[in-house]
């Protein structure tokens, strides 16, 4: 009873999204912006990244979102050529988002309302799996859209990758998708998963997810933010477009 | 050269960690003893074999096992001699010949948002007679993945070594740097520092503590713990602009003046945030049918702890007091009152030892935030040559970095995660327990899997 009567007393705490919006705290440094300025500003940023996810080109250096860890140097040393913003959708898909939007919407279209994830941990920094868990907190809620966990590969719809992919972890993590009925699809999540991260050139790790297994929505972050997650998962099921381009 | 080391722990002392060196062809061997607040390095050049520590401390089999097969250095009398590092397919694993005990595989995926390490177990129907480890599936290579990064950057990396606790990891890092360096940081990032990791135990206990409702089938308990949880993380994303507070730490200070926007966050929502947690901690340990099934759970004596050099809450739920932060005039905050110890051992004893140091954190967080020392956030270090140690209390307990630095470029960074002391005393907590059980106790070690495998 005491639980029933804490419960209680602590109201309602969901966020509504995505049927409504929400937002990360401004400080928050979800998305990296790359600005008009001189090379030399672009290249001073871009030596900062360990994970080479800026090249200084032209007016403006290139972003690529996937490899981006989050870290803020680039904008701390070079304020002129990057800034960090408080975005928080930030899922992309290898392709065209409209049309991999309806191919998807296509796909899944049999599951109903109804989606369960299965979650292998390819070689995570242990945070992914701490944010994956969130968005089943009474914040986020993740049940209230119809998303669920599940124990077995045998009734999962999503695989949901976390991490760089070690060579230990390539053989059970291609037989845990081997085990999934169709239509199955592919999570990367994390940056590590979606790119490598700062281990693309190690030599303990095969590489990302991609190399591996076809992915299907890559959820950039280190580790992706719950919200991230949610709006990954909703491009997923081909309720949303994602935002960026592969 | 062992033989220091033996006298060292015929002399009570705890074996802390031993990690190989390799400079040029010559592999050097680090003995490190804690000794009461300080750290003692007993270093020597290995050639051949060595004689293993194992047969006077159990402590010792873990990392002798780890440096046998990265650095193929021979140990002598290992007490065990199955490889650590490399994962054994499991067709390679030891048959046991009795029919009425069978082998269990499980993992490395298991069910659950888990992350992945397999456990071998033998069980006799519901008791584990005896239960291995194999672990290192998530090998990163991240000590290597040091070498050669620029100082001001590498702290990004010792995030990556364990997510969930990467404020501790980028202090610890840093402050072994600053050893070489000789650098004095300023108050404020010591203050700020410490708000981090005491705000990272608070998340951490937590987390902790709501697996165990979970495992418990106390859903609406574990339901609130993990909201209480993303209360700290809100904060956290609101004053450093990460829910894991990452990216703020580095060598000589802070990389902006966290504490400010921290005081700010904290203006805002610490009032929330502890009385959400306090509250949900209140609750859950005055749960009785929690209670019950912690109680006698995989159970650990002070003897055990002391031989195996446990850290952390594990080693002060079987009262053996251990906590980095005791004489440890680093962080701006002194530590004040007693350490939080529970004699039982079992894993209700470790879940009331991270109940009370969630108060106390609040206690030191709210110490730093109102000592808030003016000045400067960060001074400049100036890179010089040499080695270094340093350690950091983080949640799952005493962390220690090593780190050489030559020609002003990292040369070896070695990692002594709190995970890896207190894992191998894992498996001795098990036999006896029930299957049931094996979620409660390993939610109650909290270890985290990215830190050992690193």
């Amino acid at each position: 009873m005491s639980w029933i009567g804490y419960s209680l007393r602590r109201g309602i705490l969901s966020t509504r999204y995505p049927l409504r919006a929400d937002s990360m705290a401004p400080a928050y440094r979800g998305a990296v912006e790359s600005l008009p300025a001189n090379v030399e500003a672009q290249a001073l940023g871009a030596g900062a990244c360990l994970s080479s996810a800026l090249t200084a080109a032209g007016a403006r250096a290139r972003v690529d979102r996937k490899r981006c860890f989050q870290c803020g140097e680039c904008a701390r040393r070079s304020p002129e050529a990057f800034g960090m913003r408080n975005e928080f959708e930030l899922a992309e898909v290898a392709g065209n988002p409209d049309e991999v939007r309806s191919l998807l919407r296509e796909r899944v279209r049999g599951l109903g309302r109804s989606v369960h994830l299965r979650h292998v941990d390819a070689g995570s920094d242990g945070s992914e799996e701490q944010e994956l868990q969130a968005i089943f907190n009474p914040f986020y809620d993740a049940n209230r859209l119809g998303i669920f966990l599940t124990a077995t590969p045998r009734h999962a719809d999503v695989l949901v990758v976390t991490g760089v992919v070690t060579r230990a972890m390539a053989q059970p993590l291609l037989a845990a998708h081997e085990a999934m009925p169709q239509p199955k699809l592919v999570v990367a999540l994390g940056t590590s998963a979606c790119s490598g991260g700062i281990f693309s050139r190690s030599i303990a790790v095969l590489g990302p997810v991609s190399d591996v297994l076809p992915v299907d929505v890559f959820i950039p972050g280190t580790p992706p933010s719950p919200l991230t997650i949610l709006h990954g998962l909703w491009v997923a099921l081909g309720y949303a477009a994602a935002r960026g381009r592969s | 050269m062992s033989a220091q080391a033996r006298s060292r722990v015929a002399g009570g002392e705890r074996l802390a960690w031993i990690f190989a060196d390799r400079i040029g062809r010559q592999t050097r061997l680090h003995y490190v003893f804690a000794n009461g607040a300080s750290l003692v390095d007993v270093g020597s050049d290995a050639a051949g074999s060595v004689q293993s520590l194992t047969p006077v401390t159990p402590a010792a089999e873990w990392y002798e096992r780890e440096i046998r097969d990265r650095f193929g250095l021979e140990f002598e009398n290992l007490s065990d001699d199955r490889p650590l590092v490399r994962v054994e397919p499991p067709d390679e694993l030891r048959k046991r010949e009795s029919p009425e005990i069978s082998t269990v595989l499980y993992g490395p995926i298991r069910s659950g948002i888990v992350e992945s390490a397999r456990w071998t177990i033998d069980t006799a129907g519901e008791t584990f007679v005896e239960v291995a480890p194999s672990m290192f599936f998530k090998h990163r290579g991240l000590e290597e993945r040091f070498v050669g990064v620029e100082l001001e950057l590498a702290p990004f990396v010792a995030e990556h070594v364990s997510g969930a606790t990467a404020s501790s990891h980028a202090a610890a890092f840093c402050r072994a740097v600053e050893t070489v360096a000789d650098v004095h940081v300023p108050e404020r990032a010591r203050a700020a520092r410490s708000v981090l990791v005491e705000l990272e135990r608070v998340a951490q206990h937590l987390d902790s503590l709501g697996k165990l409702a979970d495992d418990g089938s106390l859903s609406v308990g574990s339901a609130q713990t993990f909201a209480a949880k993303e209360r700290v993380h809100r904060l956290l994303a609101a004053g450093t602009g990460h829910r894991f507070g990452r990216g703020v730490c580095c060598v000589g200070g802070t990389r902006f003046d966290v504490l400010a926007s921290l005081r700010e966050a904290c203006d805002r929502e610490l009032e929330e945030v502890e009385r959400h947690a306090r509250s949900v901690v209140q609750t859950l340990v005055s749960t009785q049918s929690l209670l019950d099934r912690l109680i006698g759970a995989g159970k650990l004596t002070y003897e055990q702890v002391v031989r195996f050099g446990a850290v952390g809450p594990v080693a002060r739920g079987s009262g053996v007091s251990c906590d980095a932060r005791t004489g440890d005039d680093y962080f701006y905050t002194p530590l004040t009152g007693e350490e939080v110890l529970e004699s039982n051992g079992d894993a209700a004893a470790r879940a009331l030892v991270r109940a009370a140091e969630i108060q106390r954190s609040f206690q030191l967080i709210r110490n730093a935030l109102s000592a808030n020392p003016p000045g400067d956030w960060l001074a400049k270090a100036a890179p010089r040559d040499g080695c270094g140690f340093a350690r950091v209390e983080a949640p799952q307990g005493e962390l220690i970095y090593f780190v050489r630095i030559e020609g002003g470029r990292l040369m070896r960074v070695a990692i002594r995660p709190p995970s890896y002391a207190n894992w191998p005393l894992f498996v001795p907590s098990l036999p006896g327990n029930i299957f049931t059980d094996f979620s409660f106790i390993e939610h109650s070690f909290a270890a985290s899997q990215s830190e050992v495998d690193r």
